[in-house]
């Protein structure tokens, strides 16, 4: 607090601000020389194999989607639901989730074998493949983000020496409803179906169940809306201005902590009939495998269930808690990171106890290990710079608030 | 007056959005529930035949692991024929087992070209498909290089190019002229590829008028090289075939029957497992 309060004067010193500046600017450097590695040499420069053919870009690609969400649940409940007293983060929403797909993407292109065929899934099409239905939505999902975000660019003070592109923007804005209601539907669609990915594959134990797709859509929900509020609260505190309401900050605590609730609720029950009250052979002997060769079991509990869910519950349903800024942030912040090792559990723990297919006994006794190459966590940093940068600047000079808190007032 | 109309009107009221969401939901529904009927006696017959493939051919291998002796001479033949210089690309691969007995044995195992193969399902891009003779196949000028297919395969049956584009000139496959001369061109980086049952020798050879399974020419490298007849292949809708009759003589499992995927090869047990 003594920080901020020593910032003073509306914002930050402009020696800081640059000094911030430049840091993103270079891990912007360190991702374009990794993204030059990966595409000159090919992923060979990752550490990702046959046995494990996704890992932290895949992870980067899940959370970035996951955490981009507040968008779409931020706008079906202002323009679909009309709850108006949410209407002062509805850009801010929008503008983290348009951050979040974009970055999603960045790193999805790195990820494919072949970016220059990227175009592919529009033009061959296979119904029938969760990931062709999830490259459709969200093209489309972005398309849409891109539509609500540019009349707040056009808004910003250095447009309005163009009046055309003025109108321009205010027609654009007329349309968001209508972008709501086909963002929540495409939401709805790719949100959940990035669950399915994993939990269609019926040759992969521990992925396989109904549940995945729904955990997917709640983490998402709650991780969004949480990820919105976080960045408006340190907005909030870098400015020294208030920029939403304590009711909003409440009404958006609560929408959150119920999302994760209902999230546990799945999760704990997911366990119990998969794990605990039965016992299918193949999930039962992966569990195993799991739980005596990687540290995936252990981090799924004291991680995601307890230090990522129980505790920011607590947190964000507790007025005491939730009335101290710094207190809540943490929460914020824990659910966050809570749905990237959420991303990267799912992922990898299907991955290395693989099924064991041999007809003998030593085939597949051993679980394949994956860690990041340096380069992979480059690309990585890039594309975090590249996320990063824009929201600063985007927090800088676009009007994302109401004129009202934008001038300073409560 | 339109005006004063537009500002209050929204393009797409809140009811509106409801209905059509509602109304779409509500037609995925009742078409499923109209077509959830009983169904015909053809249609169950249809049920418990899904497994075959379509087309006037079926191909199908046999591998006797009892006969097996390990000498990785059908390894190398395909490494040769199909072009994979690099041993951990290996299409088709082999590793010394035990059983549950303590028998050592050496298990091999190509692509077992699933007539409901997990990794068909899963490509975005349709890049890989079973034919109508029930050979998984390949678009390689297709394929995105996502891995998704590699994820689905329950078997570690794909293998993605990571690597440099490594022209024959470049870098040379071992195994040739040994073992084989390339057959098929070397695939680009960042693509996904698989065995495929030789599927360049079977189509070729069909259309000299010889036999899958029994004219070497028109039969997969590893079965041809195999100095033991442990591999045999061929159309399972030929009485007279290889395949055919190695099924009547001898008690085969498939691999992992209980993932639904209807693998094309069959194994024989090591012998003397129960002893």
């Amino acid at each position: 607090m003594a920080v901020f309060r020593a910032m003073e004067k509306r914002s930050l010193s402009k020696t800081t601000f640059m000094l911030w500046v430049a840091t993103l600017c270079a891990m912007l450097g360190i991702g374009f020389y990794g993204m030059y590695q990966t595409l000159w040499n090919g992923l060979q420069v990752t550490n990702m194999s046959d046995r494990v053919p996704w890992g932290l870009w895949i992870t980067h690609d899940l959370s970035a989607i996951g955490l981009g969400a507040g968008a779409f649940t931020l706008s079906a409940i202002i323009y679909l639901f009309r709850i108006k007293r949410f209407e002062p983060i509805a850009r801010m929403a929008v503008f983290v989730g348009f951050l979040g797909y974009t970055s999603a993407m960045l790193a999805l292109a790195m990820d494919i074998g072949r970016p220059d065929r990227f175009w592919h899934p529009l033009v061959y099409w296979n119904v029938h493949s969760v990931l062709w239905e999830i490259t459709w939505c969200v093209i489309l999902y972005s398309t849409v983000l891109v539509i609500e975000v540019l009349p707040i660019i056009l808004e910003s003070q250095y447009f309005d020496r163009w009046p055309k592109l003025q109108s321009f923007s205010h027609k654009l804005h007329k349309l968001t409803p209508v972008m709501a209601v086909l963002g929540m539907a495409l939401s709805l669609l790719h949100q959940s179906s990035l669950g399915a990915t994993y939990g269609v594959l019926s040759g992969r134990a521990i992925w396989f169940k109904p549940s995945l797709p729904v955990m997917f859509i709640l983490s998402a929900v709650a991780g969004g809306v949480s990820m919105t509020l976080l960045l408006t609260m340190i907005v909030s505190k870098l400015r020294n201005v208030e920029l939403i309401d304590k009711w909003l900050r409440r009404d958006m605590s609560r929408l959150a902590a119920f999302a994760l609730l209902a999230y546990l609720y799945l999760k704990v029950w997911d366990w119990a009939a998969t794990n605990y009250y039965s016992h299918a052979p193949g999930t039962a002997d992966a569990m195993m495998r799991l739980q005596a060769t990687t540290p995936y079991n252990e981090s799924f509990w004291w991680l995601e269930v307890v230090l990522c869910g129980l505790v920011p519950a607590v947190i964000l349903l507790n007025r005491p808690f939730r009335r101290r800024h710094g207190i809540l942030m943490t929460g914020l912040a824990l659910i966050v990171f809570g749905v990237v090792v959420n991303r990267w559990n799912v992922t990898l723990s299907g991955l290395v106890v693989p099924p064991s297919w041999s007809p003998g006994v030593l085939g597949n006794a051993v679980a394949a290990t994956y860690v990041p190459s340096w380069i992979e966590i480059a690309v990585s940093i890039g594309v975090l710079g590249y996320a990063t940068l824009a929201f600063t600047l985007g927090a800088k000079y676009l009007p994302l608030f109401p004129k009202k808190a934008e001038d300073g007032g409560d | 007056m339109a005006k004063a109309k537009d500002k209050k009107q929204p393009l797409i009221s809140r009811r509106d959005a409801l209905k059509i969401l509602g109304a779409t939901g509500a037609t995925a529904v009742v078409s499923q529930v109209l077509t959830s009927g009983p169904l015909s006696a053809e249609a169950i017959k249809g049920i418990a035949r899904h497994t075959e493939a379509s087309g006037e051919h079926e191909w199908h291998m046999g591998i006797d692991l009892d006969k097996c002796i390990g000498c990785q001479y059908c390894m190398k033949a395909c490494q040769a024929v199909n072009d994979v210089p690099d041993d951990d690309m290996r299409w088709n691969v082999g590793f010394d087992e035990r059983t549950e007995g303590g028998t050592d044995f050496f298990m091999t195992r190509p692509c077992l070209h699933c007539q409901e193969a997990p990794c068909v399902k899963v490509c975005p891009v349709g890049a890989t498909w079973v034919r109508e003779d029930g050979i998984v196949a390949m678009d390689y000028d297709r394929c995105i290089g996502c891995r998704y297919c590699e994820v689905a395969c329950p078997y570690d049956v794909r293998r993605f190019n990571w690597k440099q584009p490594e022209p024959s000139e470049i870098k040379k496959n071992p195994y040739q002229p040994a073992w084989g001369v390339a057959e098929v061109e070397r695939r680009p980086r960042g693509v996904v590829e698989k065995c495929t049952f030789c599927v360049h020798r079977i189509d070729r050879g069909l259309e000299f008028g010889l036999t899958p399974g029994v004219d070497p020419q028109a039969t997969p490298a590893c079965v041809v090289i195999c100095p033991v007849n442990a591999r045999v292949f061929g159309d399972i809708h030929d009485e007279e075939s290889p395949i055919s009759q190695f099924l009547e003589a001898h008690e085969t499992f498939r691999l992992r029957e209980d993932f639904g995927t209807e693998p094309k090869v069959h194994y024989v047990r090591p012998a003397k497992e129960e002893a």
